[in-house]
């Protein structure tokens, strides 16, 4: 539970697969983050346009609610890069080193498998509101695969995120695995 | 299976995974799916993306997010400094007067952050050090930071207030102002003890010992303090004066906390607004997942008819409400020494909220005791939060030494819980008076 | 024994949760290996999450504002319509007429039958002043219940503010709405009178008729043998006569709850619901055949309706 924003670029962090899947989950990020602040913007848009200028506001809940939807789910590999997902460290840290690769290892693939589950589930989701052009039940009736991509493709990159990092636990390259520096 | 043993089994298992050291979102999402696999079949699993997307679609959860860009823009400024400063040039002449400048700034900084660790960083980078050039005992320094800085989730705004208002259903607006009193008691307390181990451990000069500054030096540092009085009063005017809802005020409380930290304190750099839009976005996103795969997590356990059979077993006892109490209070410091806020809240509130207000507690007043069992799981082992906030802070005070030095604030708050017990009124009392009887 | 799950999002002493307890409670009875589950107080789902997970055999049973999956099926819209239904009498022969046919054979696509037919009304509350006639609510800022009445009173010069029902209690305390428009027991169950001038509610005419049927898996039914089916069968009569005559007295209740608090009630007049009817034709119903493909032919059969 580290809350500076460690950045775990050991030496291993130059193999080219983990820098390209970092570049991608930064990427993500930065659109997270950017959909943040548009929501700080729309939301105070509508209280100005609501308040001052006595108009309806149609579409602004509903789009500030998509956008920090769609923001968690890009957020996820990004805060996984940084590890920002809080967890409970105890037991690892009580462990001998050789078992702490292992059970970090064996912690990555548990999630590896659980968030590979809400993929598939999650396409799914998004191909049934595509294929039968589903709508939010608004007046704005925003097409419903619109937001549901962000399922589908935040969880892949989370995912791919989570793959690269058990690599390089598995392959020694994670500076994770000395944990002594870790708080 | 009984619903009840099966529970207990959730129980034992979620612990386990959870000890595993897997983040606790993916943690909440494996042990989900693995019991909907087993007891609802495959098709369960069709769900979870739907409920994953259903819990994040709500609008009240924006507020986590604005909030927490209120705390970490002014948190990136000097503010939290001149704060402290201010009150400090202020109560020169009062006996342990820094510890107690150090102690308000917390609070008035708590009244624009959501979260603890921003609090804990923005009063403490500027405030233990200080504390210690003047002679301050380390544990008392380190101590009264990571204490005050838990007030960031009792003094509104908070974010586990909101996570609570979500999960049973109650009203922000309402649960904001119950916070207000108790929040301030606890400074009190706080104050006491930082005084009394001051003159203990360290000595009467210590406390005694201050800068001496002038009325012009006094006067000066005033309009360093106005942004905050801005903000505070702006975010005010907006959630009681008829332009937003509580959950959009923190839009209002973040666009203007943006503005001050660009304008005021100078923060145009791109590279410093991106430090502040980084740490929010990653706290906000890892508390937002929580949330989700917690929303998973208990359509499991009501598949399961879980919650229900706990619910409807707590009933039968015929205890003592106030044994009761005891055990709630006791089950929520042990899950928070261990787990975050927002994880023990959104696991337990839906459960033992309808058991708390069947006891005939408020479920205002039981939010305030739910968080300030909240903040001792914040300062106290094995995962502290705010300790290692303070840790990475003032890296050269040994982690016992906050540890040890902590305790006793531990034992403020444990007081405090008592005292809450002892008057409600302190926490229902506010939001009574502003907001009428609670509907 | 088969065990069906059933979810809804009211409380207990709601008249929705009577309804589903009596088909659970006769089909119990009846002793044929069957038992419905009841989750209520949205424990399962959330309320607009209920039609997915039913339609795809996720979840057995669900009493459910049919209009919520108006962005599946833009058909249901028609089940939220200002001026549709015109007294309950009026949405009892609805439930028997080819209008409400053309909805099912649209349900039995989804895989969903009706077990219990029914409609709730509501009105109209304003913090400031009464509001019968279109041009009550001109230039307030209004949160309404439903797309189509967003749509109508829009057209009747009304600023839309959309936001959690749980949010219009805090939003008329502090002034952010002046009118809201929902149905008669949510009204009592947000203690909406504590902060409202006046209450319009449906009495002899009402625009607000919300369709709220229990519904229920039709391959999970057809997968039930012959005495499971007409235990449910005989329960859902039971309780679709019960559904009828409460849902009357729901109305009458609201209203005395309003009086006791000191709220003044208004009575919206045949010629002024005549007024919304015509602002409804050019907005919503406009915006509805528009939309909807066969939309005209549907309109034109619910209309007919006497
Ligand atoms: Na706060
Ligand atoms: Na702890």
């Amino acid at each position: 539970m580290t809350d500076t924003p460690s950045d775990m670029r050991g030496a291993g962090r130059r193999h080219p697969v983990i820098r390209a899947a970092d570049a991608l989950s930064t990427l993500c990020g930065w659109i997270a983050a950017a959909m943040i602040v548009a929501s700080v913007m729309i939301t105070c848009q509508m209280i100005f346009v609501r308040s001052i200028l006595n108009h309806s506001t149609i579409w602004q809940t509903e789009a500030v609610v998509y956008l920090m939807v769609t923001a968690t789910l890009l957020g996820l590999p990004y805060v996984q890069r940084l590890r920002g997902h809080v967890s409970v460290d105890l037991l690892p840290l009580a462990l001998p080193k050789r078992f702490r690769r292992g059970l970090i290892a064996f912690t990555l693939a548990a999630g590896i498998v659980v968030v590979a589950l809400m993929l598939y589930y999650g396409y799914d989701l998004w191909h049934v509101a595509f294929s039968r052009n589903w709508k939010s039940d608004t007046v704005w009736g925003v097409r419903l695969w619109i937001p549901y991509a962000a399922m589908p493709i935040g969880f892949l990159i989370y995912l791919i995120q989570l793959c690269v990092d058990l690599f390089a636990v598995l392959a020694g390259l994670d500076r994770k695995l000395s944990l002594e520096d870790h708080h | 299976m009984d619903p009840l043993l099966l529970g207990a089994t959730v129980a034992v298992v979620t612990i386990l995974v959870l000890f595993s050291g897997v983040s606790v979102a993916n943690g909440l999402l494996i042990v989900a799916a693995g019991f909907l696999l087993i007891f609802d079949g495959f098709r369960s699993l069709e769900l979870m993306p739907e409920i994953f997307f259903g819990k994040l679609d709500n609008f009240a959860l924006l507020s986590i997010p604005m909030f927490i860009i209120m705390g970490a823009s002014i948190a990136s400024t000097r503010a939290g400094a001149d704060l402290y400063e201010a009150l400090d040039r202020w109560l020169t002449r009062v006996p342990g007067g820094l510890v107690i400048s150090n102690l308000g700034a917390c609070a008035l900084f708590a009244a624009m952050s959501g979260s603890s660790p921003a609090t804990c960083a923005a009063i403490g980078k500027m405030g233990i050090p200080e504390m210690r050039k003047r002679g301050y005992p380390d544990g008392v320094a380190a101590g009264s930071i990571a204490a005050g800085g838990t007030l960031g989730i009792l003094i509104p705004p908070s974010v586990t207030m909101i996570v609570y208002g979500i999960a049973t259903e109650t009203s922000i607006g309402r649960l904001f102002l119950a916070g207000v009193v108790p929040g301030m008691v606890l400074v009190g307390l706080f104050m006491a003890w930082s005084i009394y181990s001051t003159w203990r451990y360290g000595s009467v000069e210590t406390l005694m010992r201050s800068g001496t500054y002038t009325l012009a030096q006094k006067l000066a540092i005033l309009p360093r303090v106005l942004p905050f009085l801005a903000i505070i009063l702006g975010v005010l005017v907006a959630m009681y004066g008829g332009y937003a809802t509580p959950s959009e005020t923190a839009a209002v409380g973040a666009l203007l906390c943006l503005g001050v930290a660009i304008v005021i304190y100078r923060l145009w750099n791109l590279k410093a607004l991106w430090v502040v839009l980084r740490d929010s976005t990653r706290e906000s996103v890892m508390i937002l997942f929580i949330i989700a795969a917690a929303g998973v997590f208990s359509y499991m356990l009501s598949s399961l008819f879980i919650t229900q059979s706990i619910a409807e077993w707590i009933g039968t006892l015929d205890v003592n409400r106030w044994v009761l109490m005891i055990c709630i209070n006791l089950f929520l410091l042990v899950a928070g020494f261990f787990l975050p806020p927002v994880a023990v809240i959104l696991m337990s509130a839906p459960i033992l909220l309808p058991i708390v207000i069947s006891a005939g507690f408020d479920p205002y007043w039981f939010a305030v005791v739910l968080t300030i069992n909240m903040e001792i799981g914040l300062i106290s082992p094995p995962v502290g939060l705010n300790l290692y906030v303070i840790n990475g802070i003032a890296p050269d005070i040994p982690l016992k030494t906050i540890l040890v030095g902590s305790m006793p604030y531990v034992l403020c708050m444990v007081l405090a819980i008592v005292i809450l017990c002892l008057f409600p009124g302190l926490a229902t009392g506010l939001p009574d008076l502003v907001l009428g009887p609670a509907v | 024994a088969t065990e069906l799950r059933l979810s809804h999002q009211w409380s207990t002493s709601d008249v929705r949760h009577k309804v589903a307890q009596i088909v659970a409670d006769e089909v119990a009875a009846a002793d044929v290996d069957l038992t419905i589950k009841i989750f209520p107080s949205k424990s399962l789902f959330k309320p607009r999450e209920q039609y997915k997970p039913l339609s795809r055999g996720q979840l057995d049973m669900t009493v459910f504002p049919l209009s919520y999956a108006g962005g599946q099926r833009p058909e249901f819209n028609l089940t939220l319509m200002p001026g549709l239904v015109k007294n309950h009498d009026h949405a009892a022969r609805l439930n028997d007429s080819p209008f409400m046919g053309e909805l099912e054979k649209l349900m039995a696509e989804d895989d969903v039958r009706v077990v219990v037919h029914g409609y709730l009304a509501g009105g109209f509350v304003g913090k400031d002043k009464c509001i019968t006639k279109p041009e009550d609510v001109a230039g307030l800022q209004t949160r309404a219940a439903g797309k189509a009445f967003e749509q109508m009173l829009a057209a009747a010069g009304a600023s839309i503010a959309s936001m959690a029902s749980s949010e219009i209690y805090n939003a008329m305390q502090t002034g952010v709405l002046q009118a809201a428009n929902t149905s008669s027991s949510s009204f009592v169950s947000y203690r909406i009178y504590e902060q409202v001038k006046c209450y319009t509610p449906a009495a002899d005419v009402a625009l607000w008729f919300m369709y709220q049927p229990l519904l229920m898996n039709k391959t999970a039914y057809e997968e039930l043998n012959d005495a499971q089916r007409a235990a449910i069968d005989a329960g859902a009569a039971k309780a679709q006569a019960y559904y009828l005559e409460e849902a009357k007295k729901q109305d009458a209740a609201s209203v005395e709850v309003f009086k006791k608090a000191g709220v003044e009630i208004a009575n919206m007049t045949q010629d002024e619901f005549n007024a919304w009817r015509e602002i409804a034709k050019k907005s919503s119903y406009k915006n509805f055949v528009e939309n909807v493909p066969d939309g005209q032919k549907l309109l034109d059969m619910a209309l007919s309706v006497e």
